[in-house]
């Protein structure tokens, strides 16, 4: 688990520009929730986010635990269309996911 | 006892015993029962011209607890706009699940199997969503209660129908993982 400390650029990057701007609801950024739960495989975890995602093998394994130790994970951000199909997406995979305002949490 | 799936330059191969293949087959079948839709889908004209026969302005959160985790809340604390979200994607969620399920169930039909793809990844989430199923009627809630049910490995620890659910989940488990396991190899071997 040491060194695994790449991926969380983007996902401040977008939190930043919420906080600072006034905007719409239809302009802010959403993001998808991943939750633990004690029936998903590590392994299955990670490799959802490598291949419905892109994601790297070490992003994925970075998210993977951040779900397992703290209990959620903010996975991916984006449009309100763009998280409701990847939260649809993530639910065919058996992961329990939800949408939310990029930082409601 | 089936043999652990594998990477190999032609696919992923495993092979399941007949009595273990029945078994799974059994499951399936149960996850797909619970998923069928009870109403039909929307025969609207107008809905299926722009594409929303997926629609199902009837749909409510289920009762069953375990086609809830099949079937979850897409929002979290707020139930309108849960249920809203449901009423749009909860009837394709449904049909995309039962053919994996289906598709699965096929596949297990042969043995070995040599599987592509996007077989084995229809595969895994089969495998997943009798895996979630399976730990609902277990009442797995936390991970001591998982590795609880971890020991249950050979028939001769089963004595009732708890058990024996156990030693089902805990093979589930075993399949996905191996099958999961060789998806990662196959997937390094493509990056």
């Amino acid at each position: 688990m040491a060194g695994m400390t790449v991926g969380f650029a983007t996902g401040t990057d977008t939190r930043e520009e919420v906080r600072t701007e006034e905007k719409t609801d239809l302009d802010q950024p959403w993001v998808v929730v991943v939750w633990n739960d004690p029936v998903n495989l590590m392994s299955y975890v990670s490799y959802v986010f490598q291949t419905y995602f892109g994601y790297s093998e070490a992003k994925a394994r970075t998210l993977m635990l951040e779900v397992h130790e703290q209990g959620r994970s903010a996975v991916v951000s984006g449009s309100r269309e763009k998280v409701e199909q990847d939260t649809v997406a993530l639910h065919s995979y058996g992961l329990w996911a939800t949408f939310e305002k990029a930082g409601s949490e | 006892m089936a043999k652990p799936f594998r990477s190999t330059r032609r696919g992923i191969t495993g092979a399941l015993e007949p009595g273990e293949a029945r078994l799974l087959g059994a499951l399936l079948d149960d996850v797909i029962s619970m998923l069928e839709p009870d109403t039909a889908p929307s025969e609207d004209p107008l809905a299926a011209l722009v594409g929303m026969s997926g629609l199902d302005a009837e749909a409510t959160a289920p009762d069953d607890s375990a086609v809830r985790r099949l079937l979850p809340d897409a929002v979290r604390g707020d139930d309108d706009e849960a249920l809203a979200f449901r009423r749009l994607t909860e009837r394709s969620l449904r049909e995309q699940k039962i053919g994996a399920l289906r598709g699965t169930a096929l596949l297990i039909e042969s043995s070995p199997m040599t599987l592509n793809d996007e077989q084995a990844r229809l595969f895994a989430q089969a495998l997943n969503d009798v895996r979630l199923v399976l730990a609902d009627r277990l009442s797995i809630e936390t991970e001591e209660d998982a590795e609880h049910l971890h020991d249950i490995a050979d028939s001769k620890d089963v004595d009732d129908v708890e058990s024996y659910l156990a030693l089902v989940y805990n093979f589930v488990t075993w399949l996905q993982e191996s099958l999961v396991q060789a998806m990662l190899k196959a997937t390094r071997l493509d990056r």
